[in-house]
């Protein structure tokens, strides 16, 4: 959207208050969401969640393609429709509830810096693993997409998405890095997360932001999703803190949902 | 560890040890660690298509990439960033994240991809500097390596058209610059207060320099020279560095605008200089056209 639209966008959400019948839509969960995707939608609810808004999820198979970005999750809001956390989180601030108010200007600075190392790294790498990493690729990302197209649909699409990540990949410069090289990045990005988290309960001390959301909708989709290999949970769970900090807020904000 | 390594990188120009910005990233790391490092710039030869640059070459090892080279450098115990904590370890990660994501996508558009600027300054500069017939083909490569990055990573849906890709490129420039000035706010340095120097001000020393171009190539103005980073005292030239940070922002916001021109905004397109002389008035002054007018985009 240009800029002009976008003003006008977060004017008329203003307008009105958060309805009952708010959705967020995402691929089917037994069978097609894939760990990113699953990522991204888990901090968009919690990020939901934490500011108190209700929100039902639905699990349609054709998600992606209704989303206005070509990105998961998105959520149906009045009669807007608003896709993947930055957007989302600028569409509630418009509507009064905000979770970063708080902060200072160079707290501000801080918290979007990580969440661009998360965004940067730790979806770079889920994406890497997906379709780069030519196992994981056949057995499946592949067969989980294309899950509810019958062939020869299934085989254009899902090697479609193959060949545009990889495309992406390329162009960012992580063509060329082999899957060790990708560990290791994400070790160091968890790292950071965990020398920046200490002891305290939250990012930002008692209150959680949406930074918070986010680390939590990707550690713990990694954690809980069953990969060809279980590297990538392994080097997660090496920082103590970061588990507990997951373990926190799924008590917290999920203890209604049947783990 | 008394190993002589060869960087071979491009060549230096417009006050600036290098006009690359991964060439500059490794060149300042090496000054401010320490590291002897002969400079070797691949200009007027066959390297200029062949080579990978930066590129570190010690021994009998090669290594590419500024974040492999940083690496490379610290093993060898030639550590800029030895005095930090943890903590700002983690933040400066953070940091240069978000200048790879915001920043980065402008940089390129305005070296590579406007049709001005790569007309009139970059690509003269790189076809002078490669022997023929490759003044033809290595600027040419680089924009077309420039352009895609920028179109995969920032042109998903519903931004088809280049004209808004770069509206939200240059609008996610400005407020990392702003960002980046909150952070600096009146400190001399992003972290501590020594010489040890993260390389997101390295980025932010490109940033002059390629403020510095446009201020040459279109106000014509005096401007105050940017430090070159091989310098080991900046204390006073930061502050200057501060200053030029926010009139770069200032002028995304022009260049904002110019690509837009949507009425709403007020028509900066025929007054570039005398703005651009206001501007040198004060800091505050500028701060306050800065925050202003970011007020007013939101």
């Amino acid at each position: 959207m240009s800029l002009a639209a976008e003003a006008f966008v977060s004017q008329m959400a203003a307008a009105e208050p958060w309805p009952e019948s708010a959705t967020l839509y995402q691929p089917l969960k037994e069978d097609q969401i894939l760990l990113s995707d699953c990522a991204s939608s888990l901090a968009v609810q919690a990020y939901l969640r934490m500011c108190g808004l209700p929100v039902q999820v639905v699990c349609r198979a054709n998600a992606e393609y209704m989303s206005p970005s070509g990105k998961i999750p998105f959520i149906h809001v009045g009669n807007q429709v608003v896709s993947e956390l930055g957007p989302i989180v600028q569409f509630t601030k418009a509507k009064g509830n905000s979770l970063s108010d708080g902060l200072d200007d160079v707290q501000r600075a801080e918290m979007k810096a990580y969440m661009e190392l998360v965004n940067n790294m730790l979806l770079t790498a889920e994406l890497y693993i997906q379709w780069c990493d030519d196992p994981t690729a056949a057995e499946i990302s592949r067969p989980r997409y294309s899950s509810p197209y019958s062939w020869p649909l299934s085989n254009i699409l899902a090697y479609q998405k193959q060949w545009e990540v990889r495309r992406k990949m390329n162009a960012i410069g992580w063509g060329g890095k082999t899957l060790e090289q990708v560990y290791e990045d994400v070790s160091q990005c968890c790292q950071a997360l965990s020398q920046r988290l200490g002891t305290q309960p939250y990012f930002f001390n008692k209150q959680p932001t949406e930074l918070d959301a986010l680390v939590f909708g990707h550690l713990f989709t990694i954690l809980t999703t069953r990969l060809t290999s279980t590297e990538l949970a392994e080097r997660i769970k090496s920082y103590s803190n970061l588990l507990s900090f997951c373990r926190r807020i799924e008590q917290t904000y999920f203890e209604d949902k049947s783990s | 560890m008394a190993a002589a390594m060869e960087l071979r990188c491009w060549g230096g120009d417009w006050g600036l040890p290098s006009v690359h910005t991964e060439s500059l990233i490794v060149l300042a790391y090496a000054k401010f660690s320490g590291a002897k490092v002969t400079v070797s710039p691949i200009d007027w030869t066959w390297k200029t298509l062949t080579a990978t640059v930066p590129e570190l070459l010690c021994e009998d090892s090669a290594v590419q990439e500024p974040a492999q080279i940083l690496n490379f450098l610290r093993k060898r115990r030639f550590n800029a960033d030895y005095e930090l904590s943890a903590r700002q370890g983690a933040d400066t990660m953070a940091y240069i994240a978000l200048l790879e994501e915001k920043l980065l996508p402008a940089l390129l558009h305005t070296f590579w991809v406007d049709a001005e600027n790569y007309a009139n300054l970059t690509r003269p500069w790189f076809a002078s500097r490669s022997p023929f017939p490759l003044n033809f083909l290595v600027p040419s490569r680089h924009a077309n390596t420039a352009l895609s990055r920028i179109l995969l990573t920032k042109g998903e849906a519903p931004l088809h058209r280049i004209t808004e890709v770069e509206g939200k490129i240059y609008s996610d420039a400005k407020e990392c610059l702003n960002l980046l000035s909150y952070r600096l706010g009146t400190a001399n340095y992003f972290f501590g207060n020594f010489s040890p120097l993260q390389s997101h001000l390295r980025q932010l020393d490109n940033l002059t320099s390629f403020c510095d171009n446009i201020l040459a190539v279109y106000f014509n103005s005096d401007h105050p020279c940017p430090p070159p980073p091989v310098q080991e005292t900046m204390a006073a030239n930061l502050q200057k560095l501060t200053q030029l940070v926010n009139k770069e922002s200032n002028m995304i916001e022009k260049m904002d605008d110019n690509l837009r021109s949507s009425p709403q905004h007020k028509p900066h397109r025929s007054e570039p200089k005398p703005s651009l002389a206001t501007s040198k008035h004060s800091l505050l002054d500028t701060l306050g056209k800065v925050y202003g007018s970011h007020q007013q985009q939101l």
